[in-house]
């Protein structure tokens, strides 16, 4: 009985130690506090939520606080959409805690895509005071950076971008920055221009797609055809705890500073809009900043006498 | 070729500097000559300089072989005049080299009489006895003046002081009475020393040189420690401070780190060094040890004691400071930039980006600009990167005259434009790029692929007959 007792102790400390290596909460403790609190699983550490309920499950629960995410592109041709999305979800995070938020890229990305625009970014939704900005010249100084700044914990956001998957930059590298956002409990946002699938520490990874972006929206609820209004980003969660993967399209909508999902039935009927050109698909300039002034303007004349 | 510089040894052999080398070889067949590399001994005279540092802050080049110490105030902490003298020149032979220095109140004295006579110190009622035996030559006048006077019989300085002046100043020029002067200690000379003097400055000397960067940092930090009382009582914090590593062979280094907010922490000030030397640390041979660790202040500021208990934030506010200094001492200041606002309606205006070394805790927009710098940042949409130079692209098909393209071609690939929101219209500014820059078009535009883009069109149609289109932004 008592030898029976002793093995299962250690049965359960095995399961401890190996869910505490996969980062998941303590079976035993986790069930104490959904029963308690009423939450999901996975309630020990922070979790942004993103709004979009069937993504947040999918995330268990939603974005880490103390951890990767890694989105990835096919090229730096779709650094827009990267990016964008990147900023989306470093504005969630930083709805949460309003702190400093830091870009790090190579030099390279930074000259072929572009640097980040901060009256742009304020646009999207993001607060920019004290926005910083890295470029460090070798891969090794940036992912120091990386480190240092998670460590500091002073960033509501870290943002490291890299080109495709360089050979300095593998599952070490991954394992250590991961373990220092853990310590500190604060989001590192991995964005990966062409890159490709690669074994990382990162607990999510999402493939970032352009779309079309939806429409403007009108006051009455009706849509501006023609216009381009919210951003809207296909989406492929590669890695996740969860086997299936998830594919969706999310629209930013920059005025609330959430993400909403589309419902892919509207999304197929609105993709029927006439994408064949025409000039007159396209606006006309009628209502320019600087319309010719009407003819006959009216002058003040002094009086005669 | 001709000579230059002889050893001692040459000198007793009968060779002159200036003589032919052909001249020299055919008396001494076995001289032993090295091409003169200028550039290389300008260097080493400069090393020499830096080492003298140790004895005082103002250290000057003379000519291409001498050096100018001033050491008002510095000798007594070397035991006065003569053991400091003696201290210099012995350490010096110690590293190989043939050294004569002398002391005196006058540049110029000190100058002829290390190069002229025996290592002295001259007491202030003996420059003319001194000045006297020596040549003309010594007196720091130019060839073609010291032949002169030689013509007239005057080999001496001595003939010089007892000659009538006026004649003298009329036929060799007031330069020669001047050096005369200032040889005699009569008119004042000033130094141009090579570094600037620190504002302030400690400094620890070792009996046991140190070789460890953790040794180096614990010593830095203490000599920080003694740096505060002269920074409380300026009321300030150091920005910029330099630490000077005197290592035994001779050799200095010297490290610069700046602070984005004044400092006077020991253990802050230490800290930036620890990221400095991190980063040099290749760079930074220990040899046998540095033997002397001086600590400057390059620049300070006004010290804000209300910065620390500022709203409660302190402690994130004081990390970003750290976390800045941490990444600026370690990669430079240009590595970590943040921006500031401008009052412009060009985009790549309305954004300067500065580096967040001293930049990041100053307030971003001016009060007097700031409804403007709203308008800025509340109006159009703007794009989330931009081009450091916007790209030139190819417009096939364009909705003339006030249209986006609808077909274009960017970096090698064709896009298809589907939806098209435009134009913004942006005038130059003549105030800076001139009354006949081109008007600026800007266009939002969505391809079929879903990559949205900002261009613009350089100029409009009815002034110029084919506009260029340029890339300028990625939206997300």
């Amino acid at each position: 009985m008592a030898k029976n007792a002793l093995a299962q102790e250690t049965v359960f400390a095995l399961r401890e130690t190996i869910a505490r290596l996969e980062g998941k909460s303590l079976p035993a403790l986790a069930a104490a506090q959904a029963s308690q609190a009423g939450h999901p699983a996975g309630g020990d550490e922070a979790r942004i939520r993103t709004g979009v309920d069937f993504l947040d499950e999918a995330l268990d629960g939603g974005l880490p606080c103390g951890g990767i995410t890694e989105l990835r592109s096919d090229g730096l041709r779709h650094a827009g959409a990267l990016s964008g999305f990147a900023m989306a979800l470093g504005c969630l995070f930083q709805r949460a805690e309003n702190r400093p938020l830091l870009w790090i890229s190579d030099r390279m990305t930074a000259s072929d895509a572009g640097l980040p625009y901060p009256i742009g970014l304020k646009r999207f939704g993001l607060s920019i005071h004290r926005f910083l900005h890295a470029a460090p010249n070798r891969l090794e100084d940036a992912l120091w950076l990386a480190e240092a700044a998670l460590s500091s914990g002073i960033f509501a956001a870290t943002f490291f971008e890299v080109r495709g998957n360089p050979a300095h930059f593998g599952l070490t590298e991954s394992r250590r920055l991961s373990l220092r956002a853990k310590a500190a409990g604060r989001p590192l946002l991995i964005l990966r221009h062409g890159g490709e699938e690669e074994a990382s520490s990162a607990l999510f990874r999402f493939h970032v797609e352009p779309s079309l972006a939806s429409p403007r929206r009108l006051p009455d609820g009706s849509m501006l055809g023609g216009s381009i209004g919210s951003s809207v980003f296909h989406l492929t969660l590669e890695k996740s705890r969860n086997a299936a993967p998830l594919s969706l399209h999310l629209e930013w909508n920059h005025h609330d500073r959430r993400l909403i999902a589309l419902d892919p039935t509207e999304r197929a009927f609105s993709f029927e809009r006439p994408t064949a050109l025409s000039g007159a698909s396209l606006p006309k300039a009628l209502d320019r900043q600087d319309p010719a002034p009407p003819l006959g303007a009216v002058l003040a004349f002094d009086r005669a006498s | 070729m001709r000579l230059t510089a002889l050893d001692s040894h040459a000198e007793n052999m009968g060779l002159k500097r200036g003589q032919g080398l052909a001249e020299a070889r055919a008396i001494h067949p076995a001289l032993v000559m090295v091409e003169e590399d200028e550039a290389a001994d300008k260097r080493f005279l400069e090393a020499l300089a830096d080492w003298c540092d140790r004895y005082t802050p103002l250290v000057a080049l003379e000519g291409r072989d001498g050096l100018f110490l001033n050491i008002t105030g510095c000798a007594h902490l070397f035991g006065g005049e003569e053991a400091m003298l003696r201290e210099i020149l012995l350490r010096l032979e110690q590293m190989g080299l043939e050294v004569k220095g002398a002391i005196s109140s006058a540049p110029g004295l000190s100058s002829a009489v290390a190069r002229f006579d025996a290592s002295q110190i001259i007491g202030e009622d003996e420059h003319e006895r001194v000045l006297a035996p020596l040549p003309l030559a010594a007196l720091r006048i130019d060839d073609a003046t010291v032949q002169g006077l030689a013509k007239l019989g005057l080999k001496q300085v001595g003939d010089l002081l007892e000659a009538p002046r006026a004649p003298l100043a009329r036929r060799f020029g007031t330069q020669l009475l001047l050096r005369l002067d200032q040889a005699l200690g009569l008119d004042d000379e000033s130094i141009s020393p090579r570094r600037p003097v620190a504002h302030l400055s400690a400094e620890r000397r070792l009996a046991e040189p140190v070789q460890a960067e953790d040794d180096i940092l614990e010593l830095t930090s203490q000599v920080a420690q003694s740096l505060k009382p002269g920074l409380e009582a300026r009321g300030a914090g150091g920005r910029v401070f330099e630490l000077v590593l005197f290592r035994v062979d001779g050799k200095v280094f010297r490290l610069k780190a700046g602070a984005s907010r004044p400092l006077r922490d020991a253990a802050r000030i230490a800290k930036l060094f620890a990221e400095r030397l991190k980063d040099v640390h290749d760079d930074l041979d220990a040899g046998f040890g540095f033997e002397i660790l001086r600590l400057n202040v390059l620049r300070h500021e006004a010290f804000d004691h209300a910065q620390k208990d500022f709203e409660g934030e302190d402690e994130r506010h004081l990390s970003l400071a750290d976390f800045v200094d941490q990444v600026s001492a370690r990669f430079g200041p240009e590595c970590l930039t943040t921006y500031q606002l401008r009052e412009s309606h060009m985009p790549e205006r309305a954004i300067l980006s500065v580096p967040a070394l001293g930049h990041i805790f100053k307030p971003v927009p001016m009060p007097e600009a700031a409804p403007l710098v709203e308008n800025a940042l509340s109006g159009k949409e703007r794009p989330l990167r931009l081009f450091r130079h916007p790209e030139p692209l190819e417009a096939y098909a364009v909705d003339v005259p006030d249209g986006p393209p609808i077909r274009f071609r960017w970096r090698r690939l064709t896009h298809k434009v589907c939806h098209a929101e435009g134009p913004e219209r942006i005038a130059a500014e003549w105030w800076l790029d001139g009354e006949d820059a081109p008007t600026r078009d800007y266009f939002r535009l969505e391809c079929e692929t879903g990559q949205r883009f900002w261009v613009y069109r350089q100029g409009l149609y009815d002034q110029i007959a084919n506009p260029s289109w340029y890339m300028h932004g990625i939206f997300a």
